[in-house]
């Protein structure tokens, strides 16, 4: 994983909404909060998926007893948007923002289904886009505790 | 398996009602309800002790915080029935996306196995005060956590994220997607009942409105309204004896998505392929192709969606929608075009959900569009919500 600043470096913004971890999420949230990107790995047939689910899309099992693994973050642009007007609090400040569409590309995820994430991208409005620009995972540091994930060009 | 629907036009459409479309009714939603379902039953020269099973689909399309109150924002089967026809033989409500060919297959089937008689099935759709998707949240539980907090929030987002991705694909421009929105206003504009009636939409208009969410406009969305339409349906046997010409069910057929995703997430590949499955169920359910239906009428909600409709139905090959609606080629004026929009749609009407492609079908099956009637429909498709999500009901003039 990337090395990042130390998260009480960041700015905080106790304004945005912020996610309640469930049983499910909870490993997914630890790791964020560690700036660390997690997918969650069946334990019965190995497969990644994002957001984990009560039950394994892929082979079924009723107790997939998900791992959170780590991935190396990388991804390509599907698809992105300007946000011009937000619905939520505390984005008011960042309108207009981009949102991006990633595919996740860590060799992990090889041969089987897609995995996508959605997030802003750092860069701002005015960065070169286009479908297929690389990019990576960022963190946006919400509180000293939580972290969630954007994405940033991955040439910038 | 065949994929025939068995019921095959054993069940008719044999009256409506649809009432005006506000912004905010003057009355509650849930009187709306009572008398628009009253009009339909006298409509289909029934009276309401005659009708016993009531279905809908209560979906409250917002993101916002508000409460969904039986009466007030929503209304149920069981809400209406109460104050119609109380214990009813069937009530039922569909929960799923594609609300309307959801609840009409609900009723068809009943009616198909005689669990019920005549049914009516209504849709009432609710514009609350305030903004109608913003909210004051600032915690997510659930799946909204894996999308909120992170800014992805809201149809808006949603169905720009789907559009951009077809527009880097296919080279789709803004002055395509207006002949969308302007032919959807100009026939919305000739409906009494509109809430934009008379108010038809320039190209100009439409060009110069800022983005919401890139690249999508406020045009490009249907406006929350307060409004109300119910259905009779009843056995084509017993419909032979009411007033109006029956519009048979011939088949139905809903999407479903090929992945799981984050909540509100529509990739474009997700809506083609499950778009192309439910197409090949509803020609087997209808026992009928495209080349046999006379008029078809997509959704429309988000206008983006006519091109995926029109490309999931094979009306034009897939990343070819854009170019299909050029040039007049889904003109209701223009002889010999595709008048896929001629009921208004939900941008023509106001967010009657999959209402109007519903009704138009209704009206022109059975000769009851005045003057917009056109000569020889006697099948027909309607449309609702995606691809992937939604579904698709045909309809025949001929008893099965």
């Amino acid at each position: 994983m990337t090395a990042v600043e130390r998260p009480e470096a960041r700015p905080v913004d106790t304004q945005r909404p912020v996610p309640v971890p469930d049983e499910l999420s909870a490993p997914f949230w630890a790791a964020a909060a560690r700036h660390e990107l997690t997918l969650a790995r069946c334990s019965d047939c190995g497969t990644l998926t994002h957001p984990p689910d009560l039950v394994c899309d892929a082979c079924g099992s009723t107790s997939p007893r998900f791992a959170a693994t780590p991935v190396d973050g990388r991804g390509v642009v599907r698809s992105w948007t300007v946000v011009r007007q937000s619905f939520l609090p505390g984005f008011a400040d960042l309108v207009p923002f981009v949102l991006v569409d990633v595919q996740l590309v860590d060799p992990a995820l090889a041969g089987q289904p897609d995995v996508r994430l959605v997030g802003r991208l750092l860069d701002g409005v005015d960065a070169p886009l286009s479908a297929g620009a690389a990019v990576r995972v960022a963190f946006e540091q919400l509180r000293p505790d939580l972290a969630v994930p954007a994405f940033e060009l991955a040439a910038s | 398996m065949s994929g025939r629907f068995r019921a095959r036009d054993q069940v008719a459409i044999v009256g409506y009602a649809q009432s005006p479309v506000t912004r905010h009714a003057d009355r509650s939603l849930g009187a709306l309800t009572v008398e628009t379902a009253r009009a339909a039953i006298a409509d289909a020269g029934l009276e309401a002790d005659q009708v016993d099973g009531f279905v809908t689909a209560t979906l409250f399309p917002t993101s916002g915080a508000h409460a969904v109150v039986d009466g007030v924002s929503v209304v149920s089967a069981d809400w209406l029935a109460a104050r119609l026809n109380p214990n009813p033989r069937y009530a039922a409500g569909f929960s799923g996306l594609g609300q309307i060919p959801g609840s009409m297959a609900l009723a068809v089937n009943a009616i198909a196995s005689g669990a019920a008689d005549h049914v009516v099935v209504h849709r009432a759709l609710h514009n609350p005060r305030g903004s109608y998707h913003a909210t004051s949240s600032t915690e997510f539980a659930g799946p909204m956590q894996w999308t909120a907090p992170q800014g992805f929030f809201g149809p808006l987002a949603m169905i720009a994220l789907t559009y951009n991705e077809y527009v880097q694909r296919y080279g789709a421009s803004r002055e395509a997607l207006a002949e969308v929105v302007v032919e959807a206003r100009k026939n919305g504009a000739r409906l009494p009942w509109s809430y934009w009636a008379d108010r038809p939409l320039t190209r100009e208009q439409y060009l110069a409105e800022p983005m919401l969410d890139d690249p999508i406009s406020r045009f490009d969305c249907d406006i929350p309204i307060d409004g109300v339409a119910a259905f009779v349906l009843t056995s084509a046997e017993r419909a032979r004896d009411l007033p109006h010409r029956p519009v048979h069910v011939s088949g139905y057929a809903t999407g479903a998505p090929p992945t799981r995703r984050l909540p509100a997430h529509w990739p474009l590949d997700d809506l083609v392929s499950a778009g192309a499955t439910m197409a090949e169920r509803l020609w087997a359910s209808a026992g009928m192709g495209l080349d046999e239906i006379d008029l078809v009428q997509v959704y429309d909600g988000f206008s983006p969606l006519v091109y995926l409709w029109l490309e999931a139905l094979g009306r034009c090959p897939v990343g070819e929608g854009h170019r299909y609606v050029r040039d007049g080629g889904i003109d209701s004026d223009r002889p010999g075009a595709d008048p896929v929009l001629l009921s208004g749609g939900s941008l023509g009407n106001g967010r009657m959900h999959g209402v109007p492609q519903l009704l138009e079908c209704y009206l022109q099956v059975s000769g009851r569009a005045g003057d917009r009637q056109r000569p020889d429909v006697t099948t027909a498709l309607s449309c609702h919500s995606s691809p992937h999500l939604g579904g698709a009901l045909v309809y025949s003039a001929e008893a099965g």
